[in-house]
């Protein structure tokens, strides 16, 4: 057996259960199968299992109502959301000047600015981590499906929502003739603020499924404020600037801005189902008095 | 009533007694039977019998030949004795009385 197809052997059995992973492994190196006959054995066994797994609900919870609504909307968020960022960051980092400070009119905008985007990301990361968690607790033994699944939707949508309003404005022209904005920047603010934090809430799950009440309470009021901060953020990342002014005809005949309508005014409570699913865990957890680990 | 593989499965481990481990087991069936099983085939399997009762399986030592790592080793329990041998007495009667040499002449058209 190759190194590689030891590897891959390997991979596979930590789909099986421990002590059935030491039996496997110790049986196909009794046997000493060659490594195509034992990843294609491994293969099928871990194949049964699963498929064995998913006649129970928590996988199929977990694929509709977390890795297809979530990973869909994380992905749908992280290109405007990268772009909205990358707009202000070459503003002020590819054009620092000290006025930025000195003059106090452009100050407030310098801190206005650098707090929304502050907590804009803090929102998309505690999205990522708590749907994270919530799919490794739902579905703990077919967290590696779910989590492919979920890290595939998130990548599909994120590739279909490339063409942002911001990239389409003129006046933003200069900021997305640079590569780094137009392609590195986007993919940082995915793997770092959605596939990063949402991989650790799984790997957190994995110890525990369920957290302590009082942490999880007060991770609760955290992330339902910043969601209530990036609220229209959120919507109109989700649906598009465009669609969220109704133009309406002026006097003169001209278009114009007939004000805000928000038909995606309950988006927000999306993001936040999976902290009510920890939450409510962890309240039954304490209503059964069993312990749960920090 | 057991099925075909679950009584090539009890049978092997009768037969292995002490010795009944995944893959041992494995050889045995695939001796026995002439057929390739399965590692899938065999580890679910074992888990049904268990379910029902029909087995018991613990971790057992390990061996420098397996790498260090278990065995999964195997012992019938009386009731996996009791349906095996109901198996077998019912494959027995069916097949009373019946002849499976194949006669060469009638099976060209």
């Amino acid at each position: 057996m190759t190194t590689f197809t030891r590897a891959l052997v390997g991979h596979v059995c930590r789909l099986l259960e421990p002590d059935e992973r030491e039996a496997v492994e110790g049986d196909i190196a009794e046997l000493r199968m060659p490594g195509a006959e034992a990843l294609r054995e491994v293969l099928g066994l871990a194949v049964r299992r699963q498929a064995a797994l998913w006649t129970e609900w928590g996988p199929w919870l977990a694929l509709v109502g977390v890795v297809i609504p979530l990973g869909a909307l994380l992905g749908q968020l992280s290109w405007p959301w990268a772009d909205e960022s990358a707009i202000y960051t070459f503003l002020y980092v590819n054009n620092w000047t000290w006025a930025y400070v000195e003059s106090p009119g452009a100050r407030r905008d310098l801190l206005d600015v650098g707090t929304r985007v502050c907590l804009n990301d803090l929102a998309l990361i505690g999205w990522s981590w708590t749907t994270g968690f919530a799919l490794g607790s739902l579905s703990r033994r077919t967290l590696w499906v779910t989590a492919t699944l979920f890290c595939l939707v998130v990548l599909v949508v994120f590739g279909l929502s490339s063409g942002t309003t911001a990239r389409a404005n003129p006046f933003n022209a200069a900021v997305f003739s640079l590569p780094f904005y137009r392609i590195v920047y986007p993919w940082l603010v995915l793997t770092g603020l959605v596939l990063l934090p949402g991989v650790w809430g799984m790997r957190r799950s994995r110890r525990s499924a369920l957290l302590p009440l009082i942490p999880t309470l007060v991770g609760f009021a955290i992330v339902a404020l910043l969601t209530v901060s990036a609220a229209r953020t959120l919507e109109l990342f989700a649906i598009g600037h465009w669609h969220l002014t109704r133009l309406d005809p002026s006097p003169d005949g001209f278009i114009e801005h007939g004000g805000w309508f928000r038909p995606l005014r309950l988006l927000p409570l999306l993001p936040l189902w999976p902290v009510a699913f920890i939450v409510a865990s962890a309240c039954w957890r304490r209503l059964r008095g069993q312990p749960a680990s920090a | 009533m057991l099925g075909e593989f679950e009584y090539l499965l009890i049978s092997a481990s009768a037969r292995l007694g002490d010795d009944a481990y995944g893959a041992a087991i494995r050889q045995e069936i695939e001796r026995a039977s002439g057929q390739r099983c399965s590692v899938g085939a065999l580890y679910t399997t074992l888990d049904r019998l268990e379910a029902k009762g029909l087995i018991a399986t613990w971790m057992g030592e390990a061996t420098p030949q397996r790498g260090g790592r278990s065995k999964r080793m195997v012992r019938v329990t009386a009731k996996g004795t009791r349906e095996a041998a109901a198996f077998y007495r019912a494959v027995t009667r069916a097949s009373r009385g019946v002849s499976w040499k194949t006669k060469p002449r009638e099976d060209r058209p």
